[in-house]
């Protein structure tokens, strides 16, 4: 395994695959705070060189974090499919991404030898793209998932409703439903962030947003994004979900951190099966984000974008309805302004797709980053021409609870406005019937939040 | 603490028959790890529910108090309870039978007999709100975001309550029930309650005690007792119909949706039809039939609105003083344990705009008439005059909390020097702070008890239990009445 | 009879109260000075001339609904829509709030409020802003200065130690702090407990409680420090308490009341509170997930 380049008359050595790895990222605040960054331009660019070099078995064969340490490296390893890779095993990241690239890659060539690719292999390929070659990538990929309907078909832009209320009350959570139902958002989910992470109070919202499901016969699914072991608890109880939550981390000691394993999840994908409310197959929501295992202190000195493109791989394992990453909420610690905000949103969702998993993104920011609004319709634009499954829609994006600035409803019509997408169909029939969208446009009455009252 | 559960019995002594309940509520926590405790009842659970007794009376209208402690020291064996588990509860005394002489010398004994709880003596208005709360009527009114009525059916009278979106805005109590007219197998009245005269004179009804009543007399006037409750609560005549009314008269017409009997005569609706005066008597009373013409309303006659069944009949009224009589306080509070419970405090409000309260001179002003009032109204004496609500602050900085603390503990000490505790309850999240600063200007003379997050109104009772776990308060307000909204 | 007594006598009541109360509000109230007139004449500042918040919908369905829904939240609802865009009254709010958000963050602390409560300055090691964001860990150390001045001004081992830091939001001691440390104060002298020397902390992490702990070795430390600013409010605060702290302390051994705003957790309460949790901990000598409270 070559470890060594020159660039511009200077010779670079590598230590080895994690230094490559990370020193062949896009700058990153995270990876600066973690002190495994490239220092400049030059060393970035011969990391990115070593790299493109390396054989896919070169990567399988000095694993950056060992399974028999990690046990979400063992998902990976484990969810290989030995015969793809053996086929692909002696090309270069160089040839895999050019591979991707290709005319002759279409979605389902891709979706085959994405079953021989490692977390750490699509990594790789993401650090030799450019945006557009990320955008080029994935919007080839189409994963379509059901769970109450589908989404993720060619020509949809699906939108999660995320009404949060700072303190919960399950009328002000309705009030900010129906303003997102009348802008026609809704199709991915409407999924709750709860400030109070008890059953009751998890059961209290979802048994609410079923009623309103129920009484307008709206084609969607419900969830409430508390911790998993919330949401047994309150399934169990028999509140009704249509899916179950939970935030991944890229290793163990970080999905310790958020208190779970990989046993409470198998836990939980068998009471959702059995006890969910939805048609399935698909019942899983997941979330990631650059820079988690870092702020955990569990990312093993690994740079932040191949720790997130190991989160896609343990939540391949479950075959998700939607994998959400909430690329610009961290802070700037992690990601510190819109450049690198956009270029994480646009290499999570091509990694994601890259590993088979529903893509959505939450495109957002918090207020102490360098990023502004105009940066996430840019973000917004981007990932729409990129194909994401679904965007987040939160009114005029400002979330009242979480305290960060995301899409709004009406981003969300205008991304399907602009760029000619439609909302998912089952979901669009009903928008025409309630009279909201006609021909894929917004009626006079949409925006009208009194209509479901 | 994520939880806890308390036992809260309700017992119901009306004019022809008693009961009680047992129930379980359960409170949690609605608040996250990060903001100051908030707690709510989130669950309330039946756990025992006694028969159906017949109110033992002495003689023709005196209750048997001796028998009832009786009937209720068995129950609470049968139950399993001890009375030292009871954290909160309502007794309701109902109908005619809350005129009868004894019934305080009754409410004393239940206090006694019933566990060291709360106990509610209530007017017909807080019956009709527990009723209608027991018969499901005010969850309704929620579900379908609109009015629903309850009418609750005794022995001695109709409470009616009018919910709106799951807040009672109306009541009115009729003088309709089955043990105003009393008869034997043959139809031999021995009663007449001389509240309906007048209406029967009103509609050219007659019927009299010691007088023989037919069949066909009895059945008159159960459906134009019927009627005119019906066209009163709908508005659609209220001259004559108004004659049945006990107390106050509505103001309004109030659009109703949805409407529903509960009590021992919405439990008869359901009977098998009584064919002759031996069926309609089989109580005593004409019970039955009034029950059966109410079906008979319902099914033929149209009044504007959804006939619906109510989720309890007979047991209404307990299930309602049991299960729905309890709210609690906000969870950060000033208090001193051991002078808790405090029973029945009428309400004193301190009701200011914003403006006011950041007006000194204003403030200064109003806190004194506001006590003025309570003097004359309550008088001065050792016990607690009065609970003092605090309404219309929305956000107090320190400044202004100093203020009211000042004006309130100031005011307090010149007027009720000789009562040893001031109550106050606060509308809005700020007990803690003005218990606190109160507390440190009174120094112990008198003692502070300050609550939030309870909304009273004038004319109010209010009574607070023991704390749970430290600092929660459970808490009974008893509405008497309502002002009329659509 | 008795009880109808009651009522009677409970209504005449309140017939009377409310006619006092109309009363009173038909008194004239004391003009205020004119001055704040003259200085806002010609220019009316925006964040304060549409503090109601109000629907934009022309024609809803149901106008008394909209209202309603308006009233049971926050969130920017109702606000209408141009094409698929947001009005420009809306628009403009947004980039307002944003703009306040942004200014807390790079905001500095009223000195006139530090010396209010006799608060001398030490400051971490961030250095400036931009490094405050990008390196978290050193605002979680005072610089050399800061650990003398503490050493010299501050008494040891004190009962409970109060801190006030900038944090992510200036604004957000400026808005609160008056509100909330008196109150603090109050609750720890009612509950007998005993205060150090306070001070403020510029450019301060939550975590750099732990090194003033191993500093001042108090028994209990509260730190109230500015949260990240949202865009309702970019003034709300957070209280961090901890038994002991020190080095290697996790945040599960913290104890935190959040959100403490105007609007949000009442800044006097919270303040009581806070005492009530302090005096707590010096009971059961814990802090954080191990705290029963």
């Amino acid at each position: 395994m070559n470890l060594k380049t020159r660039v511009l008359g200077e010779t670079y050595q590598f230590r080895d695959l994690k230094e490559v790895f990370a020193k062949a990222n896009e700058e990153k605040s995270g990876d600066q705070l973690a002190g495994i960054a490239a220092g400049d331009s030059r060393e970035r660019v011969a990391a990115k060189q070593v790299l493109s070099d390396l054989t896919l078995s070169d990567i399988r064969n000095h694993p950056l974090l060992p399974a028999e340490n990690d046990e979400v490296s063992r998902v990976i390893e484990e969810g290989i499919n030995e015969k793809i890779f053996r086929e692909i095993q002696n090309w270069s990241v160089a040839e895999l991404r050019e591979y991707i690239l290709s005319h002759e890659a279409t979605d389902s060539e891709l979706k085959r030898i994405s079953r021989g690719l490692s977390s750490e292999m699509i990594a790789a390929s993401a650090k030799l793209m450019s945006n557009l070659d990320l955008i080029t990538a994935a919007a080839k990929i189409r994963n379509i998932t059901h769970c109450n309907i589908a989404i993720g078909q060619p020509g949809v832009l699906a939108a999660r409703v995320q009404p949060n209320h700072p303190a919960d009350h399950v009328q002000g959570i309705k009030a900010a439903i129906y303003e997102g139902l009348s802008y026609g958002s809704g199709d991915a989910v409407i999924g709750i962030n709860p400030v109070i992470d008890t059953a009751d109070s998890v059961k209290d919202i979802l048994l609410m947003t079923k009623e309103v499901m129920n009484k307008w016969d709206i084609p969607t699914q419900n969830c409430v994004l508390a911790h998993v072991t919330t949401q047994m608890r309150a399934i169990r109880q028999g509140a009704p979900a249509d899916m179950i939550f939970q935030s991944l981390a890229g290793s163990e000691d970080g999905n310790r951190a958020f208190g779970i394993d990989v046993a409470l999840l198998d836990e939980a994908d068998e009471l959702i099966r059995k006890e969910g409310t939805s048609t399935g197959p698909n019942y899983w929501y997941f979330e990631t984000g650059q820079g988690s295992e870092l702020s955990a202190e569990a990312h093993h000195g690994i740079d932040q974008l191949t720790m997130e493109s190991r989160c896609y791989g343990l939540a391949r394992k479950y075959n998700p309805f939607i994998v959400n990453t909430v690329v610009g909420f961290i802070g700037p610690e992690y990601l510190y302004d819109s450049r690198q905000v956009i270029r994480a949103g646009l290499e999570d969702h091509y990694m994601g797709k890259m590993h088979g998993l529903p893509m959505g993104c939450d495109v957002c920011y918090t207020n102490h980053m360098k990023v502004d609004q105009n940066d996430m319709d840019n973000l917004g634009i981007l990932l729409s021409a990129a194909g994401v499954n679904f965007v987040i829609g939160v009114a005029m994006a400002d979330d009242v609870m979480l305290n960060y600035q995301s899409t709004s409803f009406h981003d969300i019509a205008a991304f399907r406005e602009v760029m000619g997408l439609r909302p998912a169909p089952a979901f669009e029939k009903w928008l025409e019937k309630m009279g909201i969208m006609e021909n894929g446009k917004l009626t006079a009455i949409a925006g009208d939040p009194t209509i479901f009252m | 603490m994520e939880e806890q559960w308390i036992k809260s019995v309700g017992i119901d002594v009306g004019t022809s028959t008693t009961k009680m309940i047992v129930s379980r509520l359960r409170l949690g926590r609605m608040s996250s790890t990060f903001s100051l405790p908030r707690f709510q009842i989130v669950e309330r659970q039946l756990l025992y529910a006694s028969p159906v007794y017949t109110t033992p009376l002495i003689g023709f209208d005196e209750i048997d108090a001796e028998r009832i402690g009786a009937i209720l020291k068995d129950e609470y064996q049968k139950a399993g309870i001890s009375l030292s588990e009871i954290k909160s509860g309502a007794v309701i005394i109902t109908g005619e039978t809350a005129s009868k002489k004894n019934a305080q010398h009754i409410v004393h004994l239940l206090a006694e007999r019933s566990g060291d709880f709360v106990v509610a003596t209530a007017g017909a208005d807080l019956e009709g709100v527990l009723a209608g709360k027991g018969a499901g009527a005010q969850k309704r009114s929620q579900a379908i975001a609109g009015n629903v009525v309850n009418v609750d059916i005794g022995g001695g009278t109709a409470n009616a309550v009018f919910f709106y979106r799951g807040k009672a805005i109306a009541t009115v109590t009729f003088h309709v029930g089955g043990r105003l007219i009393r008869l034997d197998e043959r139809g031999a009245v021995s009663y007449v309650s001389p509240n309906i005269t007048s209406w029967l004179t009103a509609k050219g009804l007659s019927v009299r005690a010691g007088e023989t009543a037919t069949y066909a007399q009895l059945q008159e006037i159960a459906l134009q007792m019927s009627r005119s409750m019906l066209d009163y609560l709908s508005g659609r005549e209220r001259q004559i119909s108004g004659l049945l009314v006990s107390g106050q008269q509505m103001q309004e017409v109030i659009p109703v949706e949805e409407f529903s009997i509960s009590g021992g005569v919405g439990a008869l609706m359901h009977a098998d039809p009584v064919r002759d005066l031996t069926e309609v008597s089989r109580y005593g009373d004409f019970g039955p039939m009034l029950g059966q013409m109410l079906q008979q309303v319902r099914e033929r006659e149209t009044y504007p609105f959804r006939w619906i069944e109510p989720e309890q009949t007979v047991r209404a009224t307990v299930i309602g003083a049991g299960m729905q009589s309890t709210e609690i306080s906000g969870s950060t509070v000033h208090i001193k344990p051991e002078l808790l419970p405090i029973k029945n405090l009428p309400i004193l409000k301190l009701e200011l705009a914003r403006e006011e309260w950041e007006n000194p001179v204003r403030l200064h002003q109003e806190a004194t008439s506001v006590y003025e009032l309570g003097l004359r109204l309550f008088g001065s004496s050792t016990a607690i005059p009065f609970a003092l609500a605090l309404s219309g602050i929305g956000y107090c900085s320190y400044a202004l909390l100093q203020r009211i603390a000042q004006e309130l503990a100031d005011a307090y000490k010149r007027y009720f020097s000789e009562s040893k505790t001031m109550v106050v309850i606060c509308e809005t999240d700020m007990a803690k702070a003005l218990g606190q600063a109160l507390f440190l200007r009174c120094k112990g003379a008198p003692e502070i008890i300050c609550i939030d997050q309870v909304r009273v109104e004038y004319g109010d009772y209010i009574d607070l239990g023991e704390p749970i776990s430290g600092t929660i308060i459970p808490v009974v307000v008893k509405t008497l009445a309502f002002d009329e909204r659509a | 009879m008795e009880q109808q007594l009651d009522v009677l006598v409970d209504r005449v009541v309140a017939e009377l109260q409310k006619k006092l109360a109309e009363m009173g509000k038909q008194t004239p109230v004391q003009a205020e000075p004119a001055l704040v007139m003259q200085e806002s004449e010609d220019l009316i500042d925006t964040a304060e001339a549409e503090p109601e918040r109000t629907a934009h919908v022309p024609h809803p369905k149901w106008e008394a609904g909209l209202q309603e829904l308006l009233e049971s939240t926050p969130a920017r609802i109702g606000v209408w829509r141009t094409g698929v865009r947001p009005l420009t009254r809306t628009m403009l709010q947004l980039r307002r709030d944003h703009a306040a958000a942004v200014d807390a963050v790079y905001g500095e602390v009223d000195q006139a409020l530090l010396d209010e409560f006799s608060l001398f300055t030490v400051e971490t090691q961030y250095d400036n802003t931009e490094n405050y964001l990008k390196r978290p860990d050193m605002g979680r150390i005072l610089n050399e200065e800061g650990v003398r001045l503490l050493q010299e001004r501050c008494q040891m081992r004190p009962q409970v130690q109060i801190v006030v830091s900038d944090g992510l939001s200036a604004s957000a001691i400026d808005a609160n702090l008056r509100d909330v440390l008196p109150s603090l104060l109050d609750s720890l002298q009612s509950y007998g407990l005993s205060c150090g020397t306070p001070f403020f902390v510029k450019g301060g992490r939550v975590a750099s409680m732990d090194h003033i702990g191993e500093l001042l070795e108090p028994e209990v430390l509260v730190l109230l420090i500015g949260e990240r600013p949202g865009l309702v409010t970019a003034h709300s605060m957070s209280a961090y308490m901890c038994y002991r702290p020190r080095k290697g302390i996790v945040e599960s051994e913290r104890t935190v009341i959040s959100n403490i705003h105007a609007k949000g957790t009442s800044p006097i309460e919270a303040g009581a509170h806070i005492g009530t949790i302090l005096s707590k901990m010096l009971e059961q000598k814990a802090s954080g997930v191990k705290l029963v409270l």
